[in-house]
């Protein structure tokens, strides 16, 4: 394999705290390495500009039953987007939806080298391994839809964490799953008789359990796995005016959890679930709510979901709340996917539009709450890809986090109203490269417990993302536009050893990437008996046997062993 | 020796019955357990046919002849890349690992590239990229739905299981079967039947003439209690009207406007007109009444609505109905897709290109429009030089005028066995069963994904489809490159010729072997 | 003005999205003649696939002689001059067409003036399916502009409508104006089967015989209706109003003399 010496970057890597050093970086068998011999190595001369580790995206709907069903039903939107195969690559389309492999080529493009898939119901979890599959220059995981599975409902109502745990240890093996997702805990259950659950107290039908027991029952689950990741939640509530107060109240739940002072719990696409206000003509931002809380508490991390104004796809589990959404009127296309047993689902097309009162303060809460909180260890950069925008438009996102310029450019052009209600006027922050690193790459590494990732230290993945920033001459805050040009085209892309991207074009396609999934050992394991069969026969309709994805479906496995406490 | 092999999935039809016992003796499948009539044709007796094509041929001065492997991948790799425009069809009845080459085959070539939906369930996926569709998986319905409805669709033949898995004949979690009150009813009305059916047999010639639409009187008060009910609204009155609650008959090709007569009563709207479709708006107050009142509804559609007159317009209003109904109670509809893996070309085409079928490539990158691209459309304007047909028989299905031109210019083949398609090809390619002979995966007609067993060897010397296929591939970058024309990467392919492990048992430990009293009480299990 | 003649018969789809005048406009006929097109999965050069002479007239217009049936994409988003066809001509001819004029002295294949949004387009000949509608899953309709045919046009013309007006001499096929919001549509001869489906607004005017679907109902008989600033045509003609199934407020002008079935809607005025 070959070497490769990166002579001379300005070096952020916030995990083994080196802020913009010039220095080397010395790559070996894919791997970081203290040094190699500069006559065999590739040398990149990276003088003038800044180096970090490849980006790690913490939340993307990138793959799976869902994503393929919303590029089925907008043609209109594959249409405006061409993408033409060339010697080194496919082709396909793009914008809101990309197909998959101009999936792994824009987001290799950005310097991004791993990317974490949304949420998949286990039940089709075999669709979303084969789409990955065909997600090149990529690592890759996927969630797991948990919080409504049967068995997890039946179990704790029981009270019995133990077996949920061994349960959802063989869950995780069964489906190649890396964390427990949970969306809208008790409201897609609800949601298969068409109704829904409105607060964390909230009783769900026919199983004697309320969407508190479920979270707390599963943060429980995940620490007696001893799972990378934290339970990664979308609260309920979601995206109706005043569901910060939920959000809150998730929040509280969880704090007597925590006991080493680590987050038990992600809450994804916080955006979304930051609205105050009784009603959408009185929406306004929970961002200040929501960022004191969290300034106040180490045991939650979060991501933004920000909206960038495109045209682009809602896609959830939420099944109930794509609904209530369709409800709202302006769409053309509303699709409801449930799946027995597990889970729900729902795909609207969605523009957000600059002079809609309500997306654009959208817009602003995002930033708010990113800006407001004021450790970037604990809130991620995402757009919850493609709900709030496409993931190519991170680039956007970071300008309007690290200039105050560019913030005021956009909001110069939103709504009236939402420039009245919006805080980011009062918000001077602008983060540095070194926050940016963290948001990016360091802090969701750490988050989704991968020791490898996220860092450039000797030992780490040689997964490096190179941007045509120079920190010395470039005031980034100024410069906006420069400096989003360069995180939309890294200079270099390197991955696992390999230069993959050149001055953001794809110079080589040919690296699959890893599959991540967790294989937690139980101590005594989960029974799997005629009793269980046979269960297992009366909730699906497919039989047990069948149910597991297997190895088939990992093009390249990496199986990340855990030992369980139960 | 004769061995069982337990959760064996049915390759024919978009139900994908995974829980087929089958007994093997001497590589030969000799018993099918659990399985419906049409699988036992396929399973047991149907894929050993005596038309079982074995060796790839070449026609040669009008007559079929044997010849290698390599000369047949080499003349079909000719005769697609001197093609001014070629279409490659088929894809149905064939795994997703095959589909993933077909598509990097047709971007290669920049062909067209299309799939059996365009003749079937294609209509349906249009209608979804205009108005969405609020769907479930199967099991859904099973636990939940007591209002099940099945339109312009015959489970009882053509998903004989349909309704016995899935529908209105399981038993779920929150809705009981009415299998037993439906024997009770099928024991009084034997012998009301056979009268029945001997009067019909009498009139059918001059029904079929002008068809006459009989009303079957007033919806029974029962549609409006609780618990599973049944509706089959029809032309006809086939096997699955037998066994409903409630039979609307209507008339041919006014599926549309029946369905816009329910949404406009599901939104109190008044009707100026007495009958649709034959139908009185008394008796469809009636139906939208049940559909409103039910719990969870569904509405499964077949292609008596997407073949008729109006096509996707007809699903599009369907979907619309389920959708409006949702605001009143839990409404779900989805099409009963044919094929066993229709519904994952789809899904493959999808992720791939964007596009689900009727693709493109010419321009270089994916352009889709059904009536531009799909293959009817493209051979009735006689676009296409050259065709490759895998894993269907448009001879037997297509329209004539459309084979007619198919066969003007060069036609390859690839399929199993001598069907329609096989015997006008000038290239006729043998493949495997899949589902019987080797791997792979298929999705069934709700989108889960299913992996196909491998339960017999192949014939020696045959190939699987994604084998042929990549072989066909590689034939064409070569030629390619000779003519100096820039052509793809090889992406590395793993190709499975192995079965399939079978799932790991939890837990597995790593550093341990597998505990092996675990994986024996599951095979006694099944 | 440039002159494109077919140098010969063409038997595979041929693209040439470069055929409009702003393209040709400040290109010499050296540089016209190398544009790119693809005759199937083949790359070649405009000039491989017509003679092309240029008259000096001061106009970037342009003339496409022979029969282009398979010829697609000509006159794709233009925004002026002018394009004359002598002869058939295939899909999506302007399509996004933003200004200028297309005549057509033949037949034009499907989704011409798809998704246009100004000028004009007359056709000779008659109009394939899809004629004015646009992409597929897209709602955005021909939003302004004429289009007139003077033969028949297929199915599920006028789609989506938001304010173009389409004149067609001849038949129309079933689905015509289909979820059309503003706008109007004219066929002087039949329609077939469900006209107006789902519309929520325009109006559909039709001089010869037609159906009209249960979600429409009756509003009153005018004696004449205005089709655009031009056309003014005399009925009298049942009104119909809908899609109910929409709550919508288009209407349907069916021609009484044509239509004697109508008769028991009467009951209801």
């Amino acid at each position: 394999m070959t070497e490769i010496l990166i002579k001379n970057g300005f070096v952020v890597d916030p995990l083994n705290k080196i802020n913009c050093e010039k220095m080397d970086i010395a790559i070996k068998n894919g791997k970081v390495v203290a040094k190699v011999n500069e006559k065999n190595a590739q040398v990149i001369d990276a003088a003038g500009l800044t180096v970090m580790a490849g980006g790690v995206d913490i939340h993307s709907h990138v793959a799976g039953a869902e994503v393929n069903m919303g590029r089925m039903i907008r043609p209109e939107d594959h249409y405006k987007d061409p993408v033409r195969k060339t010697a080194l690559t496919r082709c396909g389309t793009g914008y809101s939806i990309p197909s998959t492999f101009v999936t792994g080529y824009r987001y290799s493009e950005m310097g991004y080298t791993s990317v974490f898939n949304g949420s998949v119901a286990a039940l089709k979890a075999k669709h979303a391994h084969e789409e990955l599959n065909d997600i090149p220059l990529m690592d890759k995981a996927t969630y797991i839809l948990t919080g409504d599975w049967w068995f997890v409902l039946e179990n704790l109502a029981k009270g019995d964490v133990d077996e949920c745990a061994r349960l959802v240890a063989w869950l995780m093996r069964a489906t190649k799953g890396y964390a427990i997702k949970i969306v809208n805990p008790g409201g897609l259950e609800s949601w298969g008789f068409g109704r829904n659950v409105h607060s964390i107290d909230d009783p769900v039908p026919n199983f004697g359990i309320t969407p508190r027991e479920i979270m707390r029952g599963l943060i429980k689950v995940n620490k007696k796995l001893n799972m990378p990741h934290t339970i990664h939640l979308h609260t309920n509530n979601l995206g109706v005016p005043g569901n910060y107060q939920t959000t809150l109240d998730t929040m509280k739940a969880f704090e007597d959890l925590s006991t080493d002072g680590k987050p038990v719990a992600h809450i994804t696409h916080i955006q979304f679930a930051s609205f105050k206000g009784e009603n959408w003509g009185k929406f306004k931002s929970g961002a200040e709510e929501i960022a004191k809380y969290m300034n106040a508490h180490n045991h939650m991390t979060l991501d933004m979901g920000q909206v960038t104004f495109s045209d682009t796809t809602t896609m959830t589990a939420d099944g109930p709340f794509e609904f209530s959404l369709y409800e709202l009127g302006g769409h053309n296309k509303w699709v409801n996917s449930d799946v027995e047993t597990e889970s729900s689902g729902g795909i609207i097309p969605f523009h957000y539009k600059k002079n809609s009162p309500v997306n654009a303060l959208q817009w602003s809460i995002g930033l708010e709450i990113a800006l407001l909180i004021k450790d970037p260890w604990k809130i991620f950069m995402t757009t919850d890809h493609p709900n709030g925008g496409p993931f190519y438009d991170y680039p956007k996102v970071l300008a309007w986090l690290y200039s105050k310029k560019a913030r005021e450019a956009t909001l110069k052009k939103c709504h009236k109203s939402a420039k009245k209600k919006s805080l980011l006027p009062s918000i001077d922050r602008e983060l540095s490269l070194y926050e940016i690193a963290i948001m990016t790459r360091a802090g969701t590494a750490k988050a989704l417990g991968l020791p490898d990732k996220g860092h450039l230290g000797v030992g780490a993945d040689a997964d490096v993302a190179i941007f045509n920033i120079n920190p010395e001459t470039l005031d980034i805050s100024q410069k906006f536009r420069t400096a989003r040009k360069a995180f939309a085209n890294a200079a270099y892309t390197i991955k696992d050893g390999t230069i993959v991207v050149k001055d953001g074009q794809v110079v080589n396609s040919q690296i699959p990437g890893r599959t991540f999934w967790v294989d937690a050992e139980t101590k005594d394991p989960c029974k799997i008996d005629d009793e269980m069969k046979r269960k297992f026969r009366d909730y699906w309709t497919i039989e047990f046997e069948n149910y597991p994805v297997t190895d088939h479906y990992v093009k390249v496995s990496d199986r990340l062993e855990r030992k369980a406490s139960v | 020796m004769s061995k069982i092999i337990n959760n064996v999935v049915c390759p024919i039809c978009g139900c994908l019955c995974d829980d087929l016992e089958v007994t093997v003796k001497n590589n030969e499948i000799v018993k099918m357990k659990n399985g419906c009539a049409v699988c036992e044709a396929k399973m047991v007796h149907g894929y050993k046919s005596e038309e079982r094509i074995l060796k790839p041929m070449i026609r040669k001065n009008g007559k079929l002849e044997p010849v290698s492997m390599d000369e047949a991948v080499k003349k079909a790799a000719q005769i697609l890349t001197d093609a001014k425009y070629p279409l490659l069809f088929g894809w149905s009845s064939t795994v997703n690992e095959a589909q993933r080459i077909g598509v990097e085959l047709a971007e290669e070539l920049g062909s067209a590239l299309d799939n059996c939906c365009s003749v079937c369930h294609g209509p349906s996926v249009m209608a979804t990229q205009e108005v969405g569709i609020p769907a479930a998986t199967l099991g859904q319905i099973r636990h939940r739905a007591d209002l099940i409805v099945y339109w312009a669709c015959n489970p009882w033949t053509s998903h004989p299981r349909h309704v016995e898995r899935y529908t209105a004949f399981t038993d779920g979690r929150f809705e009981g079967s009415e299998w037993k009150s439906y024997m009770n009813k099928m024991k009084a009305s034997a012998s009301r039947k056979k009268m029945d059916i001997a009067s019909k047999r009498i009139e059918r010639e001059e029904a079929q003439i002008n068809p006459q639409v009989e009303v079957n009187g007033p919806p029974p008060q029962t549609l409006q209690k609780p618990g599973r009910k049944m509706i089959v609204v029809d032309v006809r009155k086939t096997m699955s009207a037998e066994a409903a609650d409630y039979f609307m008959q209507i008339e041919p090709n006014r599926d549309y406007d029946v369905i816009e007569a329910l949404r406009c009563i599901v939104q109190d709207q008044e009707l100026d007109v007495e009958k649709v479709g034959g139908v009185p708006v008394e008796y469809l107050r009636e139906v939208a009444d049940a559909m409103m009142k039910c719990e969870f509804g569904v509405i499964y559609f077949g292609l008596g609505m997407t073949q008729s007159l109006g096509r996707f317009r007809n699903i599009e209003v369907a979907i619309a109905l389920a959708r409006d109904l949702n605001r009143k109670t839990k409404f779900i509809i989805s099409p009963m897709r044919g094929h066993f893996n229709v519904t994952g070309a789809n899904q493959v085409f999808a992720w791939q290109t964007g596009y689900p079928y009727a693709i493109d490539f010419s321009q270089g990158y994916p352009q889709f429009n059904p009536g531009e691209n799909t293959a009817v459309d493209l051979l009735k304007r006689e676009d296409n030089d050259a065709t490759l047909v895998i894993s269907a028989d448009p001879g037997a299905h297509f329209p004539s005028v459309v084979m007619k031109n198919m066969m003007k210019h060069p036609l390859i083949t690839i399929n199993p066995d001598m069907n329609a398609i096989s015997r006008l090809g000038d290239v006729v390619f043998p493949t495997q069963w899949c589902g019987i002979e080797y791997v792979g995966t298929a999705y069934r007609m709700d989108s889960v994904p299913i992996t196909l067993k491998k339960v017999v060897e192949a014939p020696p010397g045959v190939l699987t489809d994604e084998e042929l296929l990549s072989k066909i591939l590689a034939e064409v970058r070569e030629i390619k490159k000779k003519r100096g024309l820039p052509v793809g990467l090889t992406e590395q392919k793993i190709v499975h010729t192995e079965p399939i492990e079978p799932p790991r048992v939890c837990p597995a430990p790593v550093t341990k072997p597998k505990p092996k009293k675990v994986v024996k009480k599951k095979k006694e299990a099944a | 003005m440039i002159t494109l003649t077919a140098l010969r018969a063409f038997d595979v789809p041929i693209q040439t999205p470069c055929i409009t005048p702003e393209n040709f406009t400040g290109k010499s006929l050296a540089e016209i003649k190398v544009l790119p097109v693809t005759e199937g999965v083949r790359n070649l050069t405009l000039g491989d696939l017509f003679k092309i002479e240029e008259t000096n007239d001061g106009t970037s217009n342009i003339t496409i002689n022979g029969d282009c049936a398979k010829v697609k994409r000509v006159g794709q988003g233009m925004k002026t001059g002018e394009i004359t066809v002598n002869g058939n001509i295939g899909m999506h001819t302007g399509e996004k067409m933003a200004g200028g004029k297309i005549i057509v002295n033949g037949n034009a294949g499907g989704w011409t003036g798809s998704e246009m949004k100004k000028g004009t387009i007359e056709i000779h000949g008659d109009a394939g399916d899809y004629t004015a509608s646009p992409y597929r899953g897209n709602d955005l309709g021909m939003k302004g502009g004429l289009i007139t045919v003077d033969g028949n046009v297929g199915t599920d013309v006028g789609c989506y409508n938001q304010g173009g007006v389409i004149k067609i001499k001849g038949n129309a096929g079933r689905f015509l104006g289909f979820h059309m919001s503003d706008g109007a549509i004219y066929v002087e001869k039949d329609v077939d089967v469900r006209a107006g489906a789902l519309m929520t607004g325009g109006k559909i005017v039709v001089g010869g015989k037609m159906e009209i679907l249960p979600s429409f109902t009756i509003d009153n008989v005018k004696p004449k209706v205005k089709v655009d600033s031009e056309t003014n045509v005399a009925g009298p003609f049942y009104v119909f109003l809908g899609d109910l199934s929409e709550k919508g407020t288009g209407k349907i002008f069916a021609n009484k003399a044509a239509n004697p079935a109508f008769k028991f809607y009467e009951k209801y005025l």
